[in-house]
């Protein structure tokens, strides 16, 4: 009986070292970058399913221009955009500080300042998305907390700084440092995952314009202007990370947290693809 | 008593596994039979399963999808001898088309093999 128990612990020992081995190398950096080289070298790019203008048409056709009338007739998300603007003068932290201290009255030094992001940061070292920069400011100039992601407060800053670059073209730089992250956030974006077994760029690249039941599956041309953006399907405004962690439930893939590293690659290379969209927030979506 | 109902499992087990084995017999020419068409048909028309219809077309239907060919259009060219083909397509069609959208069904354990069985026979009646 005692040698079978300490059979059995043996067996049991032995699976736990197992587990524990296969867990540590899944997670580890090492093996993490080992596998995107690989990836980066085999990556193809899809050959686009029509031009934009042929998917513009076809979305005219099918959907009219209804969300884009209920955004002019009044966008439930420019309620966030009063409490952003009041955000932005309110002083905050333990340096008695406020965006406006440093930014000027209701933050407008900011103007242009989002055409830029996300952009590559040294001190992560990484993709800073606008988003984290903002609760990278409030950290270490304000000594203020970080605001929760898709909370009401943080949405609305968001959207509000945001909104003072609102015509102006999106001018992201993938040059030197920020190169190796754009690589990645294109490996994430052509990556088959999850039980369906989709990537973004198949979708979105290869399939874009043609209908998914009855969803007109869309083309990744201004994906990226209008965020914060105001969805139907949600009722309530959200951000772009929001929007990848819904794709990628569809697509039954694994969901990284908000602002993680995968997702803010993502969000860079997506962002990159649209420079010279027009930045256009609060947006109307279904 | 403890002893007793011991005992009264002890012979109930070689009956029991009689039963089992009469009960598989039973239910062999079942499993070896083609599946089933209407489980099939539902199979491909309900989104948490197949959802063919997400992609495909497929009659009487509202707005299926058109990424990949109309199913009756397609069904036309295959005969019942083709039948294991139709079941890789959707087993997982990499097979013959490595960069296709169509996602893996059996390969990703989104079908187990008899739905995809079932399945198979509903698009059979698609033939004229």
């Amino acid at each position: 009986m005692i040698k079978k128990i300490s059979n059995l612990r043996k067996f049991f020992a032995c699976a736990a070292l197992i587990l524990a081995v296969t867990w540590l190398h899944a997670f580890s950096p090492g093996g993490a970058r080992a596998a995107d080289n690989k990836a980066a070298a085999t990556i193809e790019e899809l050959t686009p399913s029509m031009s934009y203008k042929e998917y513009h048409k076809r979305y005219e056709a099918y959907y009219g221009d209804t969300t884009a009338r209920m955004a002019e007739e009044g966008n439930p998300a420019d309620f966030l955009l009063d409490d952003g603007k009041d955000l932005a003068n309110k002083v905050e932290g333990s340096k008695g500080k406020s965006c406006a201290s440093c930014h000027g009255k209701d933050a407008l030094k900011l103007k242009g300042a989002a055409t830029t992001y996300p952009r590559y940061d040294a001190r992560l070292p990484g993709i800073m998305t606008f988003a984290l920069q903002i609760n990278t400011c409030r950290q270490k100039q304000m000594g203020a907390r970080p605001l929760k992601y898709e909370s009401y407060d943080q949405l609305a800053l968001t959207m509000y700084i945001k909104s003072l670059s609102n015509g102006m073209p999106i001018k992201v730089s993938i040059d030197g440092p920020a190169r190796p992250f754009f690589e990645k956030g294109k490996i994430a974006y052509y990556k088959r995952q999850g039980q369906l077994n989709f990537s973004c760029a198949i979708c979105h690249v290869q399939y874009a314009g043609y209908k998914a039941r009855s969803n007109l599956i869309s083309n990744n041309k201004h994906h990226a202007d209008h965020w914060p953006s105001y969805r139907l399907k949600w009722g309530k405004t959200g951000s772009l990370q929001r929007r990848f962690r819904g794709c990628l439930k569809n697509m039954r893939a694994k969901r990284p947290p908000l602002q993680s590293e995968m997702l803010r690659n993502l969000e860079f290379y997506l962002t990159y693809i649209n420079n010279g969209d027009l930045i256009q927030v609060p947006g109307m979506r279904m | 008593m403890a002893m007793d109902r011991g005992n009264g499992r002890g012979k109930a087990g070689p009956w029991a596994a009689v039963a089992v084995i009469v009960f598989m017999i039973a239910a062999l020419p079942l499993s070896a039979q083609a599946g089933n068409a209407k489980k099939g048909e539902k199979i491909a028309k309900t989104r948490k399963l197949g959802n063919c219809v997400a992609c495909h077309y497929l009659p009487n239907v509202e707005s299926p999808g058109d990424i990949g060919p109309n199913l009756v259009e397609a069904m036309q060219e295959y005969t019942m001898a083709d039948r294991k083909d139709v079941v890789q397509w959707i087993r997982d069609a990499r097979k013959f088309n490595p960069g296709t959208i169509m996602p893996p069904f059996g390969t990703n354990k989104i079908l187990t093999p008899k739905q995809i069985d079932d399945l198979v026979t509903y698009l059979y009646t698609l033939k004229k």
